[in-house]
Formats: C-alpha cells, structure tokens, sequence
C-alpha cells in the first residue's frame, strides 16, 4: 500500500482527483502502471465530496448517479465502481424519478410525479396526459437505440463498421444532428407530454431546442431503465473509497498539491511541476479539469499550445456553473410534507427561457431539490432532513459582484428559492432551518480551480455533443501523450459521464504506454 | 433492442437527416476554424471572487497595539501591501482569522476572531484581540513579540458563527466568557454600521470588574444603539453595584430576554462550555436556536468521559509519512497529534484546532487513538475509512498516520 510517498517518474500522471481522476487513477493502478494522482485540494472527489455543519453531513452536488442500476441489473457505473475497480460503497435507489412542477403551464399549473421503469413510466404519462402514449414509445425506442448504438461504437474502438451502423442504427444517425425538440416534434408529441419527458435536460445545462437529443437520450433512457442511486454517505463515501483503492493497488496521492505546469517538450508531455516545487518526469498525463484551464495555465511553456487548440477552445461554451441552497431542518421528511426525492420546480415553461435566465443575476426560474432522506433515510438524525435547492448560473452572470455585497446576495437569491420551493410544493420550510450553507459559484471556484466556477463541461448542443467529439477525438488532440477526464471529456458532463471519462482516459493513456507512445 | 422498428425522419425526406449526420464533423471543423485563436485569460472572474473572499494567505502588518486590561491586547492589522495584499478579505461578523507563526523552529497556527468589524475591513484594517495566559504558548509569542512593523500571516476569514437571516431570530442572546467577547464586539459594531439588522443582548462573564476586555467600548456601543444593543455584565469572583454576580444560568437569562423570541450565540473557554450545557439544557429550547462557536485545543483530555485511564500520562512514538519524509515522532497522550507534528516541526496542515474544518485531515494506518465525540466533526465516510481529523485526536498507543504537507500559499 501506498503511504503517500512519492518518486521522481512515473509511468501516468493524473492531475485532479475529481470523478474522473479517480477512475484514471485506480484504473491505471490496478493495471500495475505507475500512478501519481495530484489534488490541489485536501479531500477528494471535487465537486463530488461532502461537508459537516451541526449534526448534519451535506452533499454537495450530487443529485443521483444513472447509469448504476441496482446489484441483479447492473448498469455502467455500477460494473465500473464495484466490478472493475472494487471499492467498498454502499448505494440506495432513489425512489422516483422525479416530480415535475409547472405552475404557469400553457393550459395549467403541470405537476407529474414519474416512476422509474420503462412501462411505469409509460403509463403514468398516459395518465397525465391521455393520448400520448404512441409518441412516449417511439421516444424510448429511439433512445434505446441511442444507448445500444452508443455501445457498439465503444465496443468497436473507433472503427464501427459502417453498414452495421445503418442498418442496425439508423435512427440514431438520422438524429445525431437534431436536438431534443426537433425529435420531438417529428414525433408529433402533445405538448404537456414534451414538458413532462423533458425534465431531466437541467441536468445538461441547454434549453431543449439546442441540446443534442442523442445525449439526452442516453441519458433519459438509462434513468427510467436503470433507475438512479446515492452513495450512503454522501459522495465522499465512494471518492474516499477510490483514494483507498488506489493506495491499495500502489498508487500515489498527494493533496494539498497543486499543479502549477505541465512540462512540454516537442509537442509531448515530459513532466510536471507542482506548487511544493515538486518536478515529476513522465510521458503521460490525464488531466481532470477543462482544456481551457491546461491551455491558459498549465501547459509550459505557453507556445506549446497551438493555434489551433485555442481556437477549439474559444469555438465552444463552459457550462454553467450552479449555486445551491443546502439545509438541515429539524423536523422529518412527514413533518414538512416533503414526499418526494427530486423536485423539478419551473417557474416559466420555456426551457430555452429558463436558459438565458440563468445568464443574468436574478431571481432564479428554475431549481432542483432534493430532499435526501427520501431516499437514504438516516442520512440525518432523526426527526430531521436535508434538503438542497439547486439552481445553475454562467459564472460571467457573478463578475461583477464585489466582496462587499456577496453574503447578502447569496442570502437574498437563496431566500427567492426557498420562498418558490414553499409556495409551489405547499410546505414550510422557513421555520425549521437548523443549519443553512449558500455555495456559488465562487464557491466551487474556490474548492476545486474550476474554471469561472463551472460545475459543467463544454455545453453539449448538436455539434458539440458525444458523438461528433467522439468522432473528432484523436484529431483534436493537440499535445501528445496528454489526455482530458471529467466532464469536459468527451462524454460531457454529470456523475456517471465523468466517472467513465476516467476508464476512457486511463485505458487510452495505458495503450499509448504499451505500445511506447 | 425489442422487436418494434421505428423509421424516425425529422425532414420530410429521411435522407436529408443523414445528410445533416455527415455534415456534424465537417460543420464542427467549419466552426472551429471560424473561432477566434485568442489567448484564454489564466484568470477568470469568478475564480478571482473566490480569490478575494477566500485569500489563501494575507500579509499582514500590525499598525497598533492598545492596552485592553492588564493581560489584554488588541493587535491592529493592517494589509501589507509591500507583499503583496492590497486588501483585506471581507467577512461575516463572527468570523476568525487562523494565523501562522513560526516559533522556536515548529510552524504552528491559531486561530483568533476578528474583534473589528467588515466596514472596518474595507476601510483597511483588522483587530484582534489577545489575552496572555500561563503556559498560552502563542498568547505569550505574541505579547512578546508583536509591536508596530511587525509582519503576520493569517488566512482567509473562516467559521461559521455568525447570524443568518434565514435561520436565526432577529433578537441574538450572546454568552461571552472572557476573551469570548471578541466576535460580540464586530457583531455589536455591525449593528451599528447597518451591516447587521438585529438586536443584540449580551451576557457577558468576566472573573473580576477590571478584567472586562471592551467595558468603555460596549458600553458606547449600547448607549449609541438606540435600544438594540443591551450588554449584561455578569463578575463571577466578585459582587459589584450594578453588575450581576456569578455564573451565567438559566435563570438570568430569563430575567431579561424573552428565550422564546432569541436565538443564542455563545463563545467562550471549555469551561464555561460545559457548564452552560447543563443550564441551557432546562431550558428546552430547539437546537437551531442556539450555536456555539468551536473552542479551540481541548484541554485536559484524561479526565473526559470515555478516556481509557490505562493511556493517561504515557508517551507514545508515531510514525508520520508525509511527502517523501518519513519520521518517528514523539506523541504524548494528553497533547493532540496536531501538537506532537508541529512540535516536531513537521509543518502540518491546519485551521480550526477544534476538529471542524478538516484542513488537517490525515489517514491513520495504525494504532488506536481517542476522539472526544462532541467534536468530532468528520464526515461519515472519514470514520468509515479511518481518516482522522489530527487536532482533536489523541494517541492511545504507538501510531502510523500519513499526513498532508500544509498548501503553499
């Protein structure tokens, strides 16, 4: 086991211990590379930790992780956490999907509750909106073929076989180049069935008529099939668990130790330099942050990043970056009359609205809550809950905000979440704030160096989205022996994208080893 | 894939949608060429707003010392431009500072709340306020050496005691115990610089009359706050006219606040703690209506409830990996390993002292340890994986723990 010594060369270098640094770690570790994993924090797991206030331990972003699946239909990441790597997390179902509320929906307040499961999902819709079933169908067929499609491009390794992909998924070529409000339209979709099945796209961060649809479709199709899960104790339970897994397989951690250059030499990685001084020789770096934060200040020396790379950069758009009200109220889940998991809450119907809203300071028209308890019940002592009220923000929406008025900001911004939260689901949670913590996006600047405080990768629209980043891959990669994981990989952004951009980056970097690139 | 095709055609004509697919990565080279080749800025605004609320470290200079009492002084900071702070971070009346100093060849820190208040912050200065005690091994550092010129280093502003609109009441009951008072005083000035909308009663203990730390200065604080701020001193060693005399209880409290309409806030020594528990508790009130401020380094660890009396006493070796060093240490059992690192110069990581924030978070590979259970303020998954939080852990026997090197700021 590793005890946090550390060399002068290794084989890999993995440069933050996000989701996807971990994976790149411990995946490279347990294929007996030599790995240093490097954190400019203390803790693990960025975004994806946790933080004690009072008697209660909250989560800092996470609201589920799809694609998991529980242990007798295991989906991608459960194989990935606890087959491939092994490490030791226990994880709780989410009870619902979601519950969605309009309430200035075209023909009336929308409010629909929707289950997990493809036919429980298909019925409740019906329910909510008689008529709609065909159309509901079709759209889960379509992502299923999305999802099966995706599957035989990973597993031919970059060389699909052309006709198999006509013939077998056409559908979801003729819809690579769509987004999600196109397919829904050429489905013919009643109206409040598109809001409804269209709930989830926040958790993309673009209104539905620029986001990809082949990405949401993934993405949609894995929820209702695979269901969604939590770790039991917060995020930090399974980062923590991959810091022990990698010890274990001999890897290298060090925190508090920031990455201050990454040595090029003729277009290639030679090394790296932290803020202790450190310099470490190697040929391979997995970088888990944005090629916009290697590209303007880590690559040294700075003429080593091509033209071409910043004009990659400048084509495409952070995402947003997201601001939270967490609270620990004393009094149950039964006491408040909270229900529910996920709440969905949107004050204008508009996605594409909603959007550009999140641009501007102002009161925020949209929200995820979550009220954790309803799915891990003793996650706080009893008779109490934890509650988190999301919404998302441009970083550039917080420039100008001066030190001076940022507590009563965020204060004020959170006060106009909690009053809509209260007023739309019909409940009180006011009187029975026991701790509250704001983060914005300072505050994820601060923990984590992301850039302008985003919590996303690059925005997935049409051209920018998994499948033309995949396709487009080995081209756009400017310094040779240098790979990205994390949400600004190519899987885009979100839990279970991230953790499996650090298998993609760390089975790539160990081919480029194996074969002495 | 189930059985049922679908033919999806977005255009009329299902091959124009394969035209668009093979048009998707000429398009994105198209819109890459396009793209300006502009070098990105290394920093960004939001990350720079991190950087001004959240420094990593401010120079310091001390501008002034002012007699308090007979053992206590106010430090007036001043940023040090010269090396680079061009200003002092804002913060939330309440807050404290964590502090660095490098005595005798060991780095150590403390942490101390800021006495003055945010206005007094952008108008380009800190206080803070320090009681020397017998054996205080920093108190004493300080009052010995601090004098006008001389050069700190502190962090950010931290902690989380102070008032929030969303979750307190509007009327605040304050419990000082001695230097306690420190936060009180930039909460009190807050008021009234109009930063702070609520009123403030303060309970306010000190031993003797002389040993009140503000007593002119809270006192023209009340009297220019036009109701809303009461200050209640309460001598415990001697009986005055006009002072109360004793312990802060219960009962006092309700002598002159409605409890039903406050909220709580109190800081002071582990003793007054611990005696306030008792008193507070007949009170029944609802745990979010009172908020302790953490108390620093836990004394006399032996004598809490649960300590295994076997380890009382003995000295211990701990086996410290941090960085490429690896040593063997001394650990005493009544002294916190934070101690025993910095004693041996090992330059650890830290902030709170008091189990909190976790910035000395570090793995324990083996041996048994005691931590107090109402400050173990880890996280769950810590417990689980056997991270500890050092500052509030104390060796039962010969330990091997890795610890992180401390941030270069």
């Amino acid at each position: 086991m590793s005890k946090g010594g550390f060399s002068d060369s290794y084989d890999a270098v993995v440069v933050g211990a996000g989701n996807g640094g971990l994976v790149a770690a411990a995946t490279l570790a347990a294929k007996g590379c030599k790995t240093l994993l490097l954190e400019q924090h203390n803790l693990p797991g960025g975004f994806a930790s946790s933080f004690v206030r009072g008697r209660f331990e909250f989560e800092p972003s996470l609201h589920e992780v799809s694609d998991f699946g529980p242990p007798h239909d295991k989906g991608n990441v459960r194989i990935l956490l606890e087959d491939k790597i092994g490490i030791d997390t226990e994880w709780f179902p989410v009870p619902e999907a979601y519950r969605l509320i309009i309430p200035h929906e075209k023909g009336g307040r929308l409010d629909a509750t929707m289950p997990f499961g493809e036919e429980e999902y298909l019925a409740k819709m019906e329910e909510y909106v008689p008529g709609s079933r065909e159309s509901v169908y079709k759209f889960i067929r379509l992502c299923e073929e999305v999802v099966d499609a995706f599957t035989y491009l990973g597993q031919s390794r970059g060389n699909p076989d052309k006709k198999v992909l006509t013939s077998k998924y056409g559908n979801f070529l003729k819809t690579a180049s769509y987004s999600l409000q196109d397919v829904l339209d050429a489905l013919k979709m009643p109206y409040r069935a598109q809001k409804i099945i269209t709930a989830y796209w926040c958790y993309l961060g673009v209104g539905v008529k620029d986001l990809s649809f082949s990405i949401f479709a993934a993405m949609f199709y894995r929820y209702i099939t695979k269901q969604a899960f939590i770790p039991r104790y917060r995020s930090h339970e399974f980062t923590t668990a991959l810091d022990m897994k990698i010890r274990e397989l001999g890897g290298d951690i060090l925190y508090n130790t920031r990455v201050e250059k990454i040595l090029v030499e003729d277009g290639r990685v030679v090394g790296v330099e932290t803020s202790h001084g450190d310099r470490i020789k190697t040929n391979h770096v997995i970088a888990n942050t944005s090629p916009h934060t290697v590209y303007s200040r880590l690559i040294h020396p700075r003429t080593a990043v091509l033209e071409i790379a910043w004009k990659t950069c400048n084509a495409r758009k952070v995402g947003f970056s997201a601001f939270v009200v967490y609270l620990g109220l004393d009094k149950s889940p039964q006491e408040l009359g909270l229900n529910e998991y996920s709440y969905f809450i949107y004050s204008t119907p508009d996605t594409n609205d909603i959007y550009d809203a999140f641009h501007r300071l102002e009161r925020p028209i949209g929200q995820a809550t979550v009220c954790l308890n309803n799915a891990v019940p003793d996650c706080s002592p009893e008779g109490t809950s934890i509650v988190y009220l999301t919404t998302l923000f441009s970083g550039d929406a917080w420039k100008n905000v001066s030190p001076a008025e940022y507590f009563k900001l965020k204060n004020r911004i959170a006060e106009e979440m909690i009053d809509e939260f209260e007023k739309v689901v019909n409940v009180n949670l006011r009187d029975s704030i026991e701790e509250i913590e704001v983060a914005t996006p300072a505050t994820f600047a601060r923990y984590t160096g992301a850039f302008n405080g985003g919590i996303y990768g690059y925005e997935p629209v049409v051209w920018d989205s998994v499948l033309p980043r995949m396709m487009t891959m080995n081209e756009e990669k400017y310094i040779k022996g240098l790979e990205f994981a994390g949400g600004f990989a190519f899987r885009c952004h979100g839990y279970s994208s991230s953790l499996q951009s650090g298998e993609t980056a760390a089975l790539l970097t160990y081919k480029d080893i194996m074969e002495g690139k | 894939m189930t059985g049922d095709r679908i033919n999806i055609k977005i255009k009329p004509l299902g091959i124009l949608d394969l035209l668009a697919f093979k048009n998707l990565v000429p398009g994105r080279k198209k819109r890459i060429q396009k793209a300006p080749a502009t070098v990105i800025g290394s920093l960004q605004p939001v990350n720079a707003l991190a950087c001004k609320l959240h420094p990593a470290v401010q120079h310091l200079i001390v501008g002034e010392v002012r007699e308090e009492t007979g053992d206590v002084r106010t430090y007036r900071l001043l940023p040090h431009k010269e090396k680079g702070t061009e200003q002092l971070a804002y913060f939330r009346p309440g807050q404290y500072l964590s502090f660095t100093f490098e005595v005798e060849g060991a780095t150590v820190t403390r942490p101390y709340s800021i006495s003055s208040s945010p206005q007094e912050a952008l108008a380009g200065y800190y206080e803070i306020t320090v009681k020397r005690s017998d054996g205080g091994f920093i108190s004493n550092y300080i009052w010995n050496n601090w004098t006008v010129g001389s050069e700190v280093e502190a962090g950010g502003p931290e902690g989380q005691f102070y008032y929030d609109n969303l979750r307190d009441r509007r009327h605040i009951v304050g419990i000082a115990g001695g230097s306690g008072i420190t936060p009180f005083r930039s909460m009190a000035k807050s008021i009234l610089e109009g930063d702070l909308d609520i009123s403030l009663t303060l309970f306010y203990g000190s031993n003797r009359k002389d040993e009140i730390i503000f007593k002119d200065d809270l006192a023209a604080l009340q009297a220019a706050s036009g109701g809303r701020i009461k200050v209640v001193h309460v001598l415990a060693e001697e009986k005055v006219e006009g002072f109360e005399h004793g312990f802060i209880t219960a009962g006092l409290l309700k002598k002159y606040v409605d409890l039903d309409s406050c909220s709580i806030f109190i800081c002071g020594p582990q003793a007054m703690y611990e005696h306030l528990d008792s008193e507070l508790a007949k009170l029944e009130m609802r745990r979010k209506f009172i908020r302790k401020e953490v108390f620093g380094e836990i004394k006399n660890v032996e004598r809490l409830s649960g300590y295994p009396a076997e380890a009382a006493g003995k000295n211990f070796k701990m086996l410290v990996h941090m960085g490429k060093r690896t040593v063997e240490i001394d650990a005493a059992a009544g002294e916190s390993l934070l101690v025993a690192l910095e004693r041996a110069g090992l330059c650890p990581p830290s902030v709170c002292r008091s189990g909190s924030c976790g910035v000395c978070r570090s793995l324990l590979i083996k041996g048994d340890v005691f931590i107090p259970a109402d400050v173990d303020g880890r996280r769950q998954a810590d417990k689980k994986f056997g991270y500890i939080h050092p500052c509030v852990t104390f060796p039962l026997g010969n330990l091997e723990i890795v610890v992180p090197r401390r941030k270069v700021r």
